[in-house]
């Protein structure tokens, strides 16, 4: 699974998630890419499932680009403990996503293919995404 | 030809306004380039998607600004991430007697014979950067694939110059090629499962260890 392999803090502040995404919203390596519709964390899991979900779909072809990456730390107290005494142990690593952001993008692979290949890793993930093609001015608009 | 394309001004640059703008079907833009001050004016929306479309990304545009014809080029846009809606373009005045570098976008014809027998077909390169005078700037540039086995690649020095124009491109650069596909892509996934968790706690401690040298 995708983690940092340094780190200068093991832990991070929660942060807030307004606004929506600055860069990486457009299908920069591919032809095809996943689009976050809304801002959240997306766990080292559930891009690791999503990835497992695409590459089984599309077999030996295509290629895979995941463009985001989990660097923030998460914490979680254990069960059953009052609360208190500080801040709870690193459970895991999270990537914040914003809306606009391209998550996964494809090429390599017929539009059916793709499309269905990102259907199903939209379900590992807990946002609404949509399906997105290479930019291109006037002509077909990325649709839903 | 040119295609043309009417504007109308736009003094008022309040956000306000320019949202409105954009409500009523308009894109605000910015006119600037070769012996023109630069001037800020709107262009329907659908009239330029349609230009673009039909002419292409470089095409050159005969603008009416101010009642004067200028010839354009459509040298930068924004597009609203979500919505897919233009938010605002920019028009680059050429002077059409001196050369200019664009990007072209390449297109693939056929279905390449490798790709048939299993390969798998990558594009590295979706746009070449060109040189030519404005006249001469091909629309895009199509590559048949066809004839491509499994392992061969189209590089940018295989390309046929056209007569009026430069590439720009290192000869070097893979346009497009026929993969080997992965046999392993399965397995590695089943291993990468159960190697995850021990992994992840192996670097957290690291982690720690790291902070504590610190």
């Amino acid at each position: 699974m995708l983690m940092p392999k340094r780190v200068k803090h093991r832990k991070q502040h929660r942060g807030k998630m307004r606004g929506k995404a600055k860069g990486g919203t457009t299908v920069a390596f591919g032809e095809y890419g996943l689009q976050a519709l809304e801002a959240s964390w997306i766990t080292s899991r559930q891009i690791e499932s999503a990835r497992i979900a695409m590459t089984r779909y599309m077999k030996r072809g295509g290629k895979v680009w995941i463009k985001i990456f989990p660097d923030k730390p998460y914490t979680a107290k254990p069960l059953e403990v009052r609360m208190g005494s500080g801040k709870g142990a690193p459970e895991g690593w999270v990537a914040v996503v914003k809306p606009g952001k391209i998550m996964f993008e494809i090429a390599g692979v017929s539009e059916e293919v793709a499309r269905e290949a990102l259907r199903l890793a939209s379900h590992k993930l807990p946002i609404k995404t949509k399906f997105v093609k290479r930019e291109e001015i006037g002509g077909e608009i990325n649709e839903g | 030809m040119a295609v043309k394309l009417k504007t109308d001004n736009r003094d008022d640059l309040r956000s306000s306004v320019t949202k409105e703008l954009r409500l009523a079907g308009e894109v605000p833009a910015i006119v600037y380039g070769y012996n023109v001050e630069p001037k800020t004016v709107a262009v329907n929306s659908i009239e330029l998607l349609k230009t673009v479309r039909d002419e292409g990304k470089n095409a050159i545009i005969s603008l009416q600004v101010d009642g004067k014809s200028v010839d354009v080029m459509l040298h930068d846009y924004q597009v609203d991430p979500l919505k897919g809606q233009l938010l605002h373009a920019d028009f680059y005045v050429v002077n059409m007697s001196e050369e200019m570098d664009v990007q072209v976008p390449i297109v693939l014809d056929g279905e390449a014979q490798g790709a048939k027998d299993g390969g798998v077909l990558q594009q590295p390169l979706y746009e070449i950067a060109v040189r030519a005078k404005p006249n001469d700037i091909p629309e895009q540039i199509t590559i048949d694939v066809a004839a491509l086995e499994v392992g061969d690649s189209i590089l940018v020095g295989d390309l046929k110059e056209g007569k009026n124009y430069e590439i720009l491109e290192d000869e070097n650069t893979t346009i497009v090629s026929i993969l080997v596909p992965d046999e392993e892509p399965e397995e590695t996934d089943a291993e990468e499962e159960e190697a995850s968790e021990p992994e992840l706690v192996g670097e957290k401690q690291e982690d720690e260890t790291e902070e504590e040298e610190k």
